[in-house]
This record gives C-alpha cells, sequence and structure tokens, in this order.
C-alpha cells in the first residue's frame, strides 16, 4: 500500500481562495498574489526569457549557442522583435495591474541609497513596510521604463532604414544599456525572491504566503490584512 | 559568398579574430578616375551581367542618374551631379559601389559569425548565407552601401568582384569601360596612378584635385580621383568618413562593460547570500522571533 500524503487542508484553502482573492488571511496562510497577478508576472518572465535567449546571442558571439536553442541565428532573428512586442505588451497590463499597490511613499526614496543597503545587510527598520517596501517599488518603475525603452529603441532597429543615422546609433545604445541593467536587476529580482528569502517564491507559485513570512517582510502588510499586532 | 581559396584577414563577429598572414597576399584596389568617366553605364551594365542580377526599372531622378541610391540588387551607381563651378558648367559623375574599407563599419557592426568577411587582399565581401537581415550593417557603414534584398531579406552589395579577382580577372565593371578611367591592381599601383593622374589635373588647372583614399577607415579598397577633392560632398562622398562613433562605442566599450556588469550582478548575488545567508522565517507568527529588527 502506498503511503498517502498528508494534505494540508488548510493550504489547500487558501490557494482555492487564492484564485480570486489577495489580501486575505486564511489559516496559516495570506494571499499574496491571486491568479491573474501570477498569470501575469509568469508571462512577463516568459516573453522576457524569450527575448534574452534570441537577443543575446545577436548581442555578442560569446552567447552565439544560445541561438542553437531555436535552431540558429536567424531564428533568433525572427523571433525577438516578436517576442519583444508580446513582453511589451504584458508588461504594460503588467503596469496598469500593479500601479495601484505601487504608490511611492515620501520617506521611499531612501531606498535609492542607503535603506538599500541596510536591506540587503538585513539591518533595516521593516517595521512601516506594506505589501510592498521601496526597493519593490522603484524595481516596478524601473523596469516598466526600461520596458518601454526597450520598445522605443527595439522599433527603430526592426526598422533601420525608417530612421536617420544619430537615431539608429542611439538607439542601438539605448537598447544595448536598458538590456544591461534590466538583466543585472533580474538577476537580483530572482535571487531575492528564492535564495535570499526564502518562502517568497511560494507566492508567485501557489499565490500565499505564511503569516510568519508576511510579518517578517511586510509587518504593516501583516497588521492591516489579519488586524493583528 | 565567401571564397574558399582566399585567406580570411577579418570576419564579422568572431570570438577569437582571424589569423590571417599564412599567404602573402597584396591588397588590391580598384582605380576610379572621375575626370575622364564620360557617364556612360558599361560599368552598371557589366555589373549586373556579371553578377546575374537582373535588370530593375531605372527611375528618373530629374538627372543622368540611374537610380537614387544603390540597390542589393544593383551594386554599382553612376552618381551625377551638375554644377556651374568658376562660371563653367560641370558634368560630375562617380562610380558608387562598396568601397571596400581597411576598417570596414559594416563588418565591426554586424552581428552574424561570418556573415561579413575581409580577405586578406581586403576585399569586403557578403555570405548571405549567414547573414540574418538585421540590418545594422546599414548603420555601420559611412557611405550608405549595404542594402538588403527585398526577396532574400538578407544584405547584398558590390563583391569587388573577388571571383573574378582571385583568378586573375579584373572586375567586371573595369574589363567594360570604354575610356580606361577603371582601373584594377594592387593597392600601391592604383594609388600611383592615382598620384600620377593628380598631378596632371593639377596641371591642367585643376588646382584642387586629389586621390580619395580616406585614412578614417583606414583607407579603401577603392581610390577615386576627384577633379574637386576639396567638395566631395559634390561627389555623393563623405568629407571625413569614420565608422560610427556609436558603433565603435557600442561594440569596443558598452559590450564589454555590460558583460562584466551582467556578471557581477551574478556574482555579487552569490557573495551576498555567502556571506549573509537567507533571511529565514522563525517560528510562527505569533512568536515575538519575527518582530522586525529595529
Ligand atoms: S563601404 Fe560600407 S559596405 Fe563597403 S566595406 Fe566600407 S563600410 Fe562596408
Ligand atoms: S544585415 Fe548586415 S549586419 Fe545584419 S547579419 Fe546581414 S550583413 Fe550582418
Amino acid at each position: 500500500m502506498s503511503a498517502v500524503p498528508i494534505r494540508d487542508r488548510a493550504l489547500d484553502d487558501a490557494v482555492t481562495v487564492a484564485r480570486d482573492r489577495e489580501d486575505v488571511a486564511v489559516g496559516n496562510e495570506i494571499v499574496r498574489h491571486r491568479l491573474s497577478s501570477r498569470l501575469i508576472h509568469w508571462s512577463v518572465a516568459l516573453s522576457f526569457f524569450v527575448s534574452v535567449l534570441t537577443g543575446m546571442p545577436i548581442w555578442t558571439p560569446f552567447f552565439r549557442w544560445m541561438a542553437d536553442l531555436f535552431g540558429g541565428l536567424s531564428v533568433c532573428r525572427f523571433i525577438h522583435p516578436w517576442a519583444g512586442i508580446v513582453f511589451t505588451v504584458i508588461s504594460t497590463v503588467q503596469f496598469f495591474h500593479w500601479l495601484g499597490d505601487m504608490k511611492l511613499e515620501p520617506n521611499e526614496k531612501d531606498w535609492l541609497g542607503p535603506r538599500a543597503w541596510k536591506y540587503l545587510k538585513y539591518q533595516g527598520d521593516d517595521s512601516e513596510v506594506g505589501k510592498y517596501n521601496g526597493g519593490q517599488k522603484l524595481f516596478f518603475f524601473a523596469v516598466s521604463l526600461g520596458a518601454l525603452g526597450l520598445l522605443v529603441s527595439g522599433v527603430v532597429m526592426w526598422y533601420p532604414l525608417s530612421f536617420s543615422q544619430l537615431v539608429r546609433e542611439l538607439s542601438i545604445l539605448l537598447h544595448d544599456v536598458t538590456f544591461i541593467l534590466f538583466s543585472a536587476a533580474i538577476i537580483w529580482h530572482i535571487y531575492l525572491g528564492t535564495a535570499a528569502e526564502p518562502g517568497t517564491f511560494g507566492s508567485m507559485v501557489r499565490g500565499t504566503v505564511t503569516k510568519a513570512w508576511a510579518r517578517l517582510h511586510h509587518p504593516r502588510w501583516y497588521r492591516e490584512v489579519t488586524g493583528q499586532k | 559568398m565567401s571564397v574558399q581559396s582566399l585567406e580570411i584577414r577579418r570576419s564579422s563577429a568572431s570570438v577569437w579574430g582571424s589569423p590571417s598572414g599564412m599567404r602573402s597576399v597584396p591588397t588590391v584596389a580598384k582605380y576610379i578616375d572621375t575626370s575622364t568617366c564620360i557617364g556612360c553605364k558599361a560599368c552598371e551594365v557589366a555589373c549586373q551581367e556579371w553578377n546575374d542580377l537582373p535588370p530593375l526599372s531605372t527611375q528618373q531622378v530629374g538627372t543622368y542618374q540611374t537610380m537614387p541610391t544603390l540597390d542589393a540588387g544593383f551594386w554599382n551607381l553612376i552618381r551625377f551631379d551638375e554644377r556651374e563651378v568658376e562660371g563653367g558648367l560641370m558634368w560630375l559623375m562617380r562610380k558608387d559601389q562598396c568601397m571596400h574599407c581597411a576598417e570596414p563599419g559594416c563588418l565591426e557592426a554586424c552581428p552574424a559569425p561570418g556573415a561579413i568577411v575581409q580577405y586578406a587582399n581586403g576585399i569586403v565581401d557578403v555570405n548571405q548565407d549567414n547573414c540574418i537581415g538585421c540590418g545594422y550593417c546599414e548603420t555601420g557603414c559611412p557611405f550608405d552601401v549595404p542594402k538588403f534584398h527585398a526577396k532574400t531579406g538578407k544584405m547584398a552589395k558590390c563583391t569587388l568582384c573577388v571571383d573574378r579577382s582571385s583568378v586573375g580577372l579584373e572586375p567586371a565593371c573595369v574589363k567594360a569601360c570604354p575610356t580606361g578611367c577603371l582601373h584594377f591592381g594592387t593597392k600601391e599601383d592604383m594609388v600611383a596612378l592615382g598620384s600620377l593622374r593628380v598631378d596632371q589635373l593639377k596641371k591642367g588647372g585643376f588646382t584642387t584635385a586629389a586621390l580619395y583614399d580616406p585614412q578614417g577607415v583606414g583607407g579603401t579598397s577603392v581610390v577615386t580621383v576627384l577633379a574637386h577633392a576639396d567638395h566631395p560632398e559634390w561627389y555623393g562622398l563623405p568629407r571625413d568618413p569614420h565608422v560610427p562613433l556609436g558603433v565603435r562605442f557600442w561594440k569596443n566599450i558598452l559590450r564589454p562593460v555590460g558583460l562584466l556588469a551582467i556578471a557581477g550582478a551574478f556574482v555579487a548575488a552569490v557573495g551576498h547570500y555567502f556571506n549573509f545567508g537567507a533571511k529565514q522565517v522563525q517560528g510562527s507568527a505569533d512568536s515575538e522571533t519575527n518582530l522586525p529588527q529595529v
């Protein structure tokens, strides 16, 4: 007889609730990202990675091998602009989906400077951190702006003959700079969302986090959702 | 299409470069004397014929020019300009084609390995089977030469008849020219021929005559005698062509810096993990342990 896995009823309930509601506590769990949020996030991620993997072999021959994942450089050249279009369309949806939650509070500008260092050293005072901390909000605006920059410069590079030499050169540089910053930021986004902060990844998979997680990382949000101190 | 018997000096998007030097190959060049060109366009026809390019319908641009610019199916264009110089009317004709730069901007900009090659003899050629049709070469070329072919989606341009010159024949345009204003040979010989002609022109009253062999792109394998070299723009030539600054900055600075930055972000994340570890949730929500540190 095979072992019957023990099912966590409370977690199941939370996952069910997470289909269409967020910011609610269910048992020991809190729903952080409802299904639509997660679908949007992973669609952005997927189109981003297709764009990156088809763009990097064009960027430098060091990554020429990536082209073989898609069937060669010509295929990449065909896929890349379309993946980019899909990426910007979903990024736009994402922007408006999350905009309400991303209002910067006055003191959150500090996250551009020392506050971010403190956070990384786990020394920051998080007691007033709501659903998203200042770093997450700035990251949100940075990637949205980055998506816009990639779109504008990408269109120019797609139809080079329709634009002047100067505009073409500037677009290539803009596309490059944005991509470089974007990639560096995404590496940290992934790192912080997985290895550095256990329990976070689940919020983008199941949609839920534990109350303990919420109280550690987003205390004000925890208080708002649970009504507890 | 790349010619197997020719050594390659440079190849686009190559990680290690293309070491050459096994053979001793002189740099070749085409000599064009605009002052003896009569604008007959025999070279245009010869180019289409030799390269099996189907005829394109000509476009009336208000001058004796066949069409406004070069085209992926039309690699050799006699540019025409009419202007009054010192009270006299001048017909300025220049044979326009790829200049086969010693430092080709097209090749530097091209992201597809082996799509653009420079042979040891200086000829710059496109391998259409490697070309991905991205158009970076158009941004890289200071002479506005590379064009896309509508049907193939690939870049095409003058090959300096590499298939002829590699077996000891002159390019088709040179062969066809009835006035002898085109010659083909080693770069050294063509430059010498150019200086002779420039001296003649100067003696004849064209004091500003000079040989156009722009050093900004390391010289070109098409050298052009201009009677009015103080005004290269009259002939549709840039005064001081360079590989565009944006392209050089992008390839030589931004790309290595970007690679380092991305690798740096990765290394920093790993370093952070070893230094600070994970921010663990301890105990349950109700215990004091998860109160944020102040
Ligand atoms: S003229 Fe343009 S296409 Fe020809 S070698 Fe120079 S940069 Fe390349
Ligand atoms: S279009 Fe030009 S730059 Fe792009 S791959 Fe072809 S030859 Fe290279």
